[in-house]
């Protein structure tokens, strides 16, 4: 579990079942505060539903999740008091304007109305405000959907598949986004199919299978950690290179490739590597990390084609 | 930060004025009320002379026997029929038409709680109900005083009531009144179910369903029915027409609307009890 900084969100034991299908099997999170924190699993995997519970759209059959040390499930106004969310798609009373939207959920915030303005500059729809959702594009709907979840300012974002239906244009201006808003100090806690938008913007991961919860952590630590780091190395002459590196211990796997060497050891043994190549008269070209958290993912999963 | 009822109510009174649905019993009523003002108009003669060979010589009416009290009278027998239909539209959709649209995902979502924002929506149902009532009293009573004139009410009840111009208003107010009371009970049965499902047709269905079996129940002259008929909410439906007795039976009246606000609580605590536990997966 992650310990160093105050957690904003716990998800502590949770359990949900329909009917004899159990969704989620005693899941526990912690989402430090000031994370961008990717919530990653195949479909059908219970994110959606953890979601929906951390959101009180669901309610658990056991446990419990607290934001900002209350209980969504017992005290549903003060905890979602500091928290904007997007779940799955961006649904809206599509015969009112996309202000008159806003314009119901900040009344039924209670705050937020000044926001409104700011929230719709913020996702490029100003321009557009006065006009009925009903006659919007999908990717307006999905950057109103970020609107309505900053309305009140939140702390806390809990974004379900923001980037569902945007072209990739719109995926980058969200991602920068998300960029943005993390700077400002808000918790992002995202959910996404993209595991390369996952990585490239989240600090924190997890990872969930059958509703039960494979791997949590930091996001470097998870891709350094991992036994699957591959190293890329262009070098010269190959067959020497292998012959020096595999007998090494602590290289799971050496092999050649389309005249490229590959890798499996610790990142940390990457500089040892290099000097061993180079003393035995071998040269280096590059040295490209090639772990992908999709690789980590996949093979957590066990969803690799298999 | 506060959140108050009456903005969460104006929020669904703006949602229930975007629904196409909802027009419909305000286009109905304001179609038909002329066309039944006119045909009293063109057929007036008839009922006028039905109701002079009834009177005979022995009364002296103010105004003319046929005005719009009167035709708003006849309507009103003839409606009541009808009028919940014309009150479940919106209150079918009520609940039903977010998880239709998935829009349940954005306002369940944040800091109002889910009791906050059903009795919103209950208000606003009742509300909206009140308001097709009295638009059915302004087309009948309004536009008829314009077109029929007015006068006195005479009403056969047991026996020939006339009623003055004055008192004939203040039964007609008090049983519209009434009238709003009991729609608000279909519209809450309507709503109940409406809790219950994520499409607006099923509750219809539902409260209509219902309140036809109550009427078939009061038809059927058999001892089990009759024995059921205190118990159905139903039978008191028709709690409005007490404003046209003479003296008003205000121990029934109040009677009636006892056993109906009962019903009410039930149907409220039903409700309730489903959204709170109501898991939106949609």
């Amino acid at each position: 579990m992650i310990q160093e900084k105050e957690m904003i969100l716990k998800v502590n034991q949770i359990s949900k079942s329909f009917g004899v299908r159990i969704a989620v099997d005693n899941l526990s999170l912690e989402i430090p505060e000031g994370s961008v924190f990717g919530f990653l699993g195949p479909n059908g995997s219970g994110k959606s539903t953890t979601i929906r519970m951390m959101t009180d759209l669901i309610r658990p059959d056991s446990g419990e999740v607290f934001i900002q040390g209350m209980s969504v499930q017992k005290n549903h106004q003060k905890a979602l008091s500091n928290v904007g969310a997007f779940i799955e798609r961006a649904d809206f009373y599509k015969h009112l304007s996309a202000k008159t939207n806003l314009e119901i959920l900040a009344r039924m915030d209670g705050k937020g109305y000044d926001q409104i303005p700011i929230v719709l500059e913020r996702v490029g729809l100003s321009n557009r405000a006065n006009d009925k959702v009903k006659h919007y594009s999908q990717g307006m709907r999905q950057r109103l959907g970020i609107a309505q979840a900053l309305l009140a300012q939140p702390k806390l974002l809990i974004l379900d598949e923001p980037t569902n239906g945007l072209d990739p244009q719109g995926m980058k201006e969200v991602r920068d986004l998300i960029k943005e808003l993390s700077n400002e100090g808000i918790t992002i806690f995202i959910s996404s199919h993209l595991l390369d938008e996952v990585q490239k913007i989240c600090s924190h991961v997890a990872i969930i299978f059958e509703g039960k919860l494979i791997t949590s952590g930091k996001m470097d630590t998870l891709l350094s950690e991992s036994e699957l780091f591959t190293t890329e190395v262009r070098v010269d002459p190959i067959d020497k290179a292998i012959s020096i590196l595999e007998p090494l211990d602590w290289i799971m796997k050496c092999e050649e490739r389309n005249g490229v060497l590959f890798i499996n050891a610790s990142p940390k043994k990457t500089s040892e590597l290099i000097t061993i190549l180079v003393q035995n008269g071998c040269a280096v070209d590059a040295i490209i990390p090639k772990t992908s958290l999709e690789d980590i993912y996949l093979s957590k999963t066990g969803t690799n084609g298999n | 930060m506060g959140i108050d009822l009456i903005g969460l109510i104006h929020n669904e009174l703006l949602k229930i004025t975007g629904r196409w649905r909802s027009y419909i019993g305000f286009i109905g009523i304001a179609i038909l009320m002329p066309l039944i003002l006119w045909g009293f108009s063109y057929g007036g003669g008839e009922i006028h002379d039905e109701y002079a060979s009834e009177l005979g010589s022995n009364f002296l009416v103010v105004g003319s026997i046929f005005n719009a009290f009167l035709a708003t009278y006849i309507v009103m027998n003839a409606f009541w029929i009808h009028m919940p239909f014309l009150v479940t539209l919106a209150a079918g959709d009520a609940v039903a038409a977010e998880g239709a649209a998935g829009t349940f995902r954005i306002i369940l979502t944040r800091s109002t709680s889910r009791i906050q924002i059903l009795f919103a929506k209950l208000f606003a149902t009742w509300i909206y109900t009140a308001l097709l009532i009295l638009f059915l009293a302004f087309m009948s009573l309004g536009i008829g005083s314009l077109w029929l004139g007015s006068g006195d009410l005479i009403v056969f009840d047991k026996g020939i009531l006339i009623l003055d111009q004055s008192e004939a208003w203040i039964r007609m107010a008090l049983s519209f009144g009434l009238a709003i009371l009991v729609m608000c009970v279909v519209a809450t049965l309507c709503f109940m179910f409406s809790t219950m499902v994520n499409n607006g047709i099923g509750p219809i269905v539902g409260a209509i369903f219902l309140i036809v079996i109550g009427y078939i129940i009061m038809a059927i002259p058999i001892d089990l029915f009759e024995s059921m008929e205190p118990y159905i909410f139903v039978t008191y439906f028709d709690v409005w027409q007490q404003a046209f007795k003479d003296p008003i039976p205000w121990d029934r009246i109040i009677k009636s609307l006892s056993i109906l606000a009962v019903y009410t609580v039930g149907f409220i605590g039903i409700s309730v009890a489903v959204f709170l536990k109501r898991d939106i997966k949609s």
